[in-house]
């Protein structure tokens, strides 16, 4: 749903497998503001099943889904969450339970996607940017791996990134606006860009633990190429290299993308 | 409690409004000059919480109606929105001389400043003289407990703590809340506490009900304690801040002598922070 951001939703989409996937929309890092609301079913209501969960407003009637939040929840093809602050969502996601019911949603196979904050809280630590400058964050740690998003556009989240690895957050991945990283249970997948020129990077200390060392991931542009059909994995150019494996979380099928 | 001897100079304000304010009474400035009118400086710093309505802008703009053009430095402290700002939430909130918090989600507000260490921050605003306000859910917050209607129907719902017993809010407005509230009170679940309604004001100093105001004629607060198991209400009257505002919006002739009192007040005997 962002600028020049259709393609990575046509992807996400495709990754559910379904022709009318149910789709729910948590705009929690906004303060679930209206235009988001709004820009989601506008973008989303033609081809699938959308509606959207709002925390503020659950006394009001919105529109929004009210009653049972997780059964809603775990009924989804894809959760997709909306871009704000990051450590706001996840306070508000604690206080209501969401936390718990989307490590369900992607143990059971829900795909879990959002750019921006929605991409910074599936991994264990962020680099979040708010009053005082960006700073790292602990998210819901369904990735093992640090991340960073707006890595081309705002040069003091680099700086800062690499700062905060070499300070001992654990290593990750790094985004620029309009690239998602596809996770498969907790391994990197594929890496696909809405740009041709978007990238990505892992980011880790050298062997000897000292430097920060950047590297740059394989890219498949969404623009030039047929987006594959749910279920072939071997579809990418060329895998991404996993970070540190630690083997998949037991039981772990869900299927994460995440943008910047 | 706070001793006896403590209590005169006392420096912690908190001004709890059972609805009100520029967000409810857009046309009625009486509780919003009031806050002011409470600050130690005479053009005061005041920053607005829209938290728990999730920084909508509805908010923070009729906060800007409100408070810019009045003497005051008005600020608002967004949770979602980037800003541009490098000062520290620390820094940004323990600056100002007045803190308003809206109203919204009780739930929300208390996990997201909790997410952000803000509860913490304000805790410590309070203790250093800034003085704290706000509506329903900017209301309930400062108590042991309120009654919010963040999943929907109403429930009661642990604040912060730093004032004694429980608060409900709208308590005309939103008749809902008070059975739910009058309930949790009577079998114990809660404390005690006061059931507040809109355009209604509860003026703490340290932790001590120093005085109620209101901006609206008939509007009243009370408080209820269970003893034994059995509710024991008392109406409580309040001050009538002053007359239907002007068309002008200008200082209630009260409000204005209150805030000349305030002033020698301070001057006199009020540490100066």
């Amino acid at each position: 749903m962002e600028r020049d951001g259709s393609l990575l939703d046509e992807y996400a989409l495709s990754l559910t497998g379904s022709a009318r996937p149910r789709v729910c929309f948590l705009p929690t890092a906004s303060g679930d503001a209206d235009h988001y609301v709004v820009r989601f079913y506008r973008r989303f209501s033609a081809d699938c099943d959308a509606s959207h969960v709002s925390l503020f407003r659950r006394d009001q009637g919105t529109d929004g889904v009210e009653d049972d939040l997780a059964s809603h929840l775990l009924a989804q093809d894809l959760i997709y969450v909306g871009g704000g602050n990051v450590v706001s969502m996840l306070g508000a996601w604690r206080a209501h339970g969401l936390d718990g019911t989307l490590r369900k949603a992607w143990r059971r196979g829900i795909v879990l996607c959002g750019p921006s904050a929605g991409s910074l809280c599936w991994f264990e630590r962020a680099l979040s940017a708010f009053h005082g400058g960006p700073r790292p964050v602990r998210g819901l740690g369904l990735l093992p791996y640090s991340n960073c998003v707006h890595y081309d556009a705002e040069p003091a989240r680099r700086a800062e990134y690499h700062r905060a690895v070499a300070d001992g957050m654990p290593p990750g991945f790094a985004a620029d606006d309009g690239v998602g990283l596809h996770f498969r249970g907790n391994l990197l997948e594929r890496v696909v860009s809405s740009r041709p020129d978007g990238n990505a990077y892992r980011v880790e200390l050298d062997q000897a633990g000292e430097r920060v060392v950047e590297t740059r991931l394989e890219v498949s542009y969404l623009g030039s190429r047929v987006i594959p059909a749910h279920g072939e994995p071997g579809a990418a150019p060329a895998p991404a290299q996993p970070l540190a494996p630690s083997g998949p979380a037991p039981g772990a099928s869900g299927s994460v993308r995440v943008a910047a | 409690m706070s001793s006896p001897g403590s209590a005169r100079h006392d420096e912690r304000l908190i001004l709890a409004m059972g609805g009100g304010g520029f967000t409810m009474e857009p046309a009625n400035p009486l509780l919003d000059d009031y806050v002011l009118s409470l600050a130690r400086s005479d053009e005061p710093r005041i920053l607005f919480l829209p938290t728990a309505s999730g920084d909508t802008t509805a908010q923070i703009n009729a906060f800007r109606e409100r408070f810019v053009g009045r003497p005051c430095v008005p600020e608002q402290l967004s949770l979602f929105r980037l800003s541009d700002t490098r000062r520290s939430l620390r820094e940004t909130v323990l600056e100002q001389d007045v803190v308003y918090v809206g109203g919204g989600s009780m739930r929300n507000l208390l996990a997201i400043w909790q997410a952000h260490g803000l509860d913490s921050l304000l805790v410590e605003a309070w203790r250093s003289g800034v003085v704290l306000a706000g509506l329903s859910a900017g209301a309930m917050c400062w108590f042991e407990a309120g009654v919010t209607r963040s999943s929907g129907p109403p429930s009661v719902i642990r604040g912060l703590g730093l004032l004694e017993g429980s608060l409900t809010v709208h308590a005309d407005g939103e008749p809902e809340r008070l059975p739910v509230w009058l309930e949790n009170v009577r079998d114990g679940s809660i404390p005690g506490g006061w059931a507040v309604d809109d355009g209604v004001g509860l003026l703490f100093r340290g932790l001590r009900l120093e005085r109620i105001v209101s901006s609206r004629p008939g509007a009243g607060a009370q408080r209820v304690d269970a003893i034994a198991g059995e509710l024991v209400r008392h109406r409580l009257e309040p001050e009538l801040l002053g007359a239907p505002p002007s068309a002008l919006g200008g200082l209630d002739e009260a409000v204005r002598e209150l805030r000349e009192v305030h002033r020698m007040r301070r001057g006199m005997g009020g540490r100066d922070l």
